[in-house]
């Protein structure tokens, strides 16, 4: 039974552990962005843009989507970190326990902020985006993105449900 | 839990030990343990068979309704 799962576990653990390091990476190369050059002519030299009321709206914009970008950063560390702690536990055989329902839970709730942020960033990208620069960014309301806030919530229930479950049979004689 | 395990005193009458017990009936002692001090969940109508049947009892001698303050 659980075969199908042997390599499947693995993988995600590594991967997670990658994509923790990115994550961290990420967070830094946003941080030097915004702290270590915040010269405005830099960041029109590097867009090619030429000094107006406009571009001056643009890269205020910029700013504000990379201060937002800096806030993914801890979230995203709450859902791999949880997620690999989730990963482990069921590498140890016993995944229906409470502290994964909360897991999940916190998850979820990381999920649903960083979906928020995603229409936040969206809604910024949108409004600064005009003809003659055009900004193109992935984010914005992604149904996808809401269904797995929606199936984390429901799964962190399960869990939670599992979890009693399973301490009621272990206490069955 | 208002139930109260009286598994104690029944094998206390037969001279038998818990470990005895766990032996004859296949119930390992653990198992038996958590039974004989309350602090079980559930109860198997499988284990209820092969204790009375062991101990030469009825599953009322075995258990009993105490009240007590309810449990949260």
């Amino acid at each position: 039974m659980s075969t199908p799962y042997s390599a499947a576990l693995p993988i995600a653990r590594v991967v997670l552990k990658i994509l923790i390091v990115l994550n961290w990476l990420w967070g830094a190369a946003i941080l030097a962005l915004l702290v270590v050059m915040p010269n405005e002519q830099w960041i029109m030299s590097a867009f090619d843009l030429t000094p107006s009321p406009e571009t001056e709206r643009l890269v205020m914009g910029m700013r504000a989507i990379a201060v937002l970008g800096l806030a993914v950063v801890p979230l995203s560390y709450v859902v791999f970190k949880r997620l690999l702690a989730i990963v482990d536990s069921v590498r140890a055989g016993d995944p229906f326990v409470a502290t994964n329902a909360s897991r999940l839970q916190a998850i979820a709730w990381a999920l649903l902020v960083l979906q928020l942020l995603s229409l936040v960033i969206g809604a910024i990208a949108k409004a600064l985006s005009t003809p003659a620069h055009p900004l193109n960014l992935d984010a914005g309301f992604s149904i996808n993105g809401w269904l797995a806030v929606l199936l984390t919530f429901v799964l962190a229930r399960v869990f939670a449900e599992g979890a009693l479950m399973r301490e009621d049979l272990a206490r069955t004689v | 839990m208002a139930i109260a395990v009286k598994l104690d005193d029944l094998l206390h009458d037969r001279r038998m030990t818990l470990t005895e017990l766990a032996d004859r009936i296949g119930i390992t002692l653990a198992n038996l343990s958590i039974l004989k001090t309350g602090k079980a969940r559930a109860i198997r109508f499988s284990t209820l068979d092969a204790i009375c049947r062991e101990l030469a009892c009825q599953p009322g001698d075995l258990l009993r309704f105490e009240p007590g303050p309810e449990e949260a």
